[in-house]
């Protein structure tokens, strides 16, 4: 019942302590960084000396790598692969193997393109792993984002375990009057069927049950609401934002501009 | 002074072909402690619903007679502003944690959140209430991980924590321990001492025969009967509408056929029935045991 759908990894670091928007800020700054530059390495350098250190700073490192090398590697070394050898680019070929003939220009965009996105998901899980879900939530609606909305966002991350476990309640319950979970695939999808109606029409129920809940603790109170949770934005988160919203300027002057 | 008044109130959820409360008429002070007894389907539900105002704004359905609630007129009144003065828990405890905290601590203080209160206000607030309901220990769990009985003692905090004038409880200790119960009785009691008016609905007769001013007794949305605990608990009417009575309700009365009950009123606890008992017995014979 522990399970939770967060990546968030408890620590006391500087980068825990940066302000949620500075962070979101943050991934998408080098996200757009590295989508709009015209450089070639850009991308290379932004994980280089930009995210990898900063799994450092934020002594999430292992869980960073982790990730890094069982999800985000694999994806793009699977879009590189197909990238390289099917992309018709012109220029050098490297080898000719039956209808294969990659070149040297489509290795290098494939790769350029693999960087964005391993540059784009890796920022993702380091945001992830050093801001919890609640302390996200309440600082964008403490700026304005409407509480039923960061509501529905943070109770499904919520509650989507839970309904995971009950339905594996309603499985145990079903298999111990003899519901058939080994034969065949059709025959199994078949039983699945009766299960179906009680967890749907159960969280129907509950859904109004809840609502009242949380409506009989104020939740639609025209009152403004305040945060049991102080988060801190200091001038050096600003800095850092105002300093990230030039930079992705600066990245798309150059690419429409100088080249 | 009432501070509940509520005037021939029928009312019919939406889609159903019979009113759930018929001219249901009753007032209850300011500190009052009073219990809803009635077997299933008898209204009690419903009658919580409409003293926390959710019937009808967040039912619907057709609402005739007056509700009066602290004040407020509930036609002339949104849903919103009943929370400052009524306070809800029901039943499942799950469904009542909101979803949106992770840890009980955040959770007690969800409510305060919504209606703005200080920060500084808010974290005494809660504490105290924790440690009211003796569940300060817990602060730090995830509000999922917690068992049944504690998810309900957390349940009751949370609005216990908001301070309403009223509070109105649907089975608050439905998982409970006899231990848990008698504690969060204990907490139910505390606070209509100091002055909250306590509407609670429970099949436990014996601890509403300790704890409440008042019995309200309801069969098929109508009042049937109303009246000190000790009177309504051992009415046989009470039997006859499908709700249960005391254990020692029914010895007595079995005792009482044989002319072996000698009191004229039965008894609801054990206490009151080992008092009767031990009267029969010949002087010096007498065991003088008292529940503890």
């Amino acid at each position: 019942m522990h399970e939770r759908l967060s990546f968030y990894a408890k620590r006391d670091s500087v980068l825990h302590r940066l302000n949620p928007l500075t962070k979101l800020t943050l991934v998408f700054g080098f996200v757009l960084i590295s989508f709009l530059t015209p450089f070639y390495w850009t991308p290379h350098l932004l994980i280089l000396f930009g995210v990898m250190p900063l799994s450092f700073l934020g002594k999430v490192a292992r869980e960073y790598f982790n990730a890094s090398l069982r999800l985000i590697l694999p994806a793009a070394g699977f879009l590189f692969i197909m990238q390289a050898l099917f992309q018709p680019l012109e220029g050098q070929e490297l080898f000719h193997i039956w209808f294969l003939h990659p070149t040297k220009e489509s290795v290098m965009f494939a790769f350029r393109n693999a960087m964005r996105i391993f540059v784009m998901v890796s920022s993702f899980t380091l945001f992830l792993l050093t801001t919890h879900p609640s302390e996200l939530m309440s600082d964008l609606s403490r700026r304005g984002l409407p509480g039923q909305f960061a509501y529905v966002i943070i109770s499904t991350l919520q509650i989507l375990p839970q309904m995971q476990a009950k339905a594996q309640t309603i499985i145990a319950a079903q298999r111990s009057r003899g519901l058939d979970t080994e034969s065949s695939f059709l025959r199994r999808a078949g039983s699945l069927i009766p299960l179906v109606g009680p967890l749907v029409f159960g969280s129907l129920v509950e859904v109004e049950e809840r609502a009242i809940a949380i409506e009989a603790r104020g939740f639609t109170s025209t009152r403004l609401k305040t945060s049991l949770h102080d988060i801190p934005d200091t001038n050096s988160d600003r800095l850092i934002r105002w300093t990230l919203a030039v930079l992705v300027l600066v990245s798309l002057a150059v690419r429409l501009w100088l080249l | 002074m009432a501070i509940v008044n509520l005037q021939n109130v029928t009312y019919k959820y939406p889609l159903t072909s019979s009113p759930a409360l018929r001219d249901v008429s009753l007032q209850i002070d300011e500190g009052e402690f009073v219990a809803l007894v009635g077997a299933n389907g008898a209204g009690k539900s419903t009658l919580c619903y409409t003293l926390a105002g959710f019937v009808p704004h967040f039912f619907k359905g057709e609402l005739t007679g007056t509700v009066e609630v602290a004040g407020i007129e509930t036609h002339a009144s949104m849903l919103n502003e009943w929370v400052m003065n009524v306070g809800l828990a029901f039943q499942n405890p799950f469904n009542q944690i909101s979803g949106a905290k992770y840890t009980v601590f955040e959770e007690v203080a969800f409510g305060l959140e919504n209606i703005g209160v200080p920060r500084d206000e808010m974290i005494s607030r809660v504490e105290a209430a924790m440690k009211l309901t003796d569940i300060s220990d817990l602060a730090e769990r995830s509000p999922y991980s917690l068992s049944g009985g504690q998810q309900q003692r957390v349940a009751l905090t949370s609005i216990l924590v908001m301070q309403p004038k009223i509070l109105v409880l649907d089975e608050p200790t439905s998982q409970m321990d006899p231990i848990g119960t008698r504690e969060v009785f204990g907490v139910i009691r505390k606070m209509a001492e100091q002055g909250m008016t306590v509407i609670l609905v429970e099949h436990k007769v014996e601890w509403i025969a300790q704890f409440a001013d008042r019995v309200i007794a309801l069969k098929d949305g109508q009042v049937l009967l109303e009246g000190i605990p000790g009177e309504v608990l051992t009415a046989p009417i009470l039997e006859e509408s499908g709700f249960g009575i005391s254990r020692y309700t029914s010895v007595a009365r079995k005792a009482q056929e044989l002319s072996l009950w000698k009191k004229d009123k039965l008894p609801v606890t054990l206490d009151e029935a080992v008092e009767g008992f031990d009267s029969l017995l010949p002087q010096g014979e007498g065991t003088g045991m008292r529940a503890k």
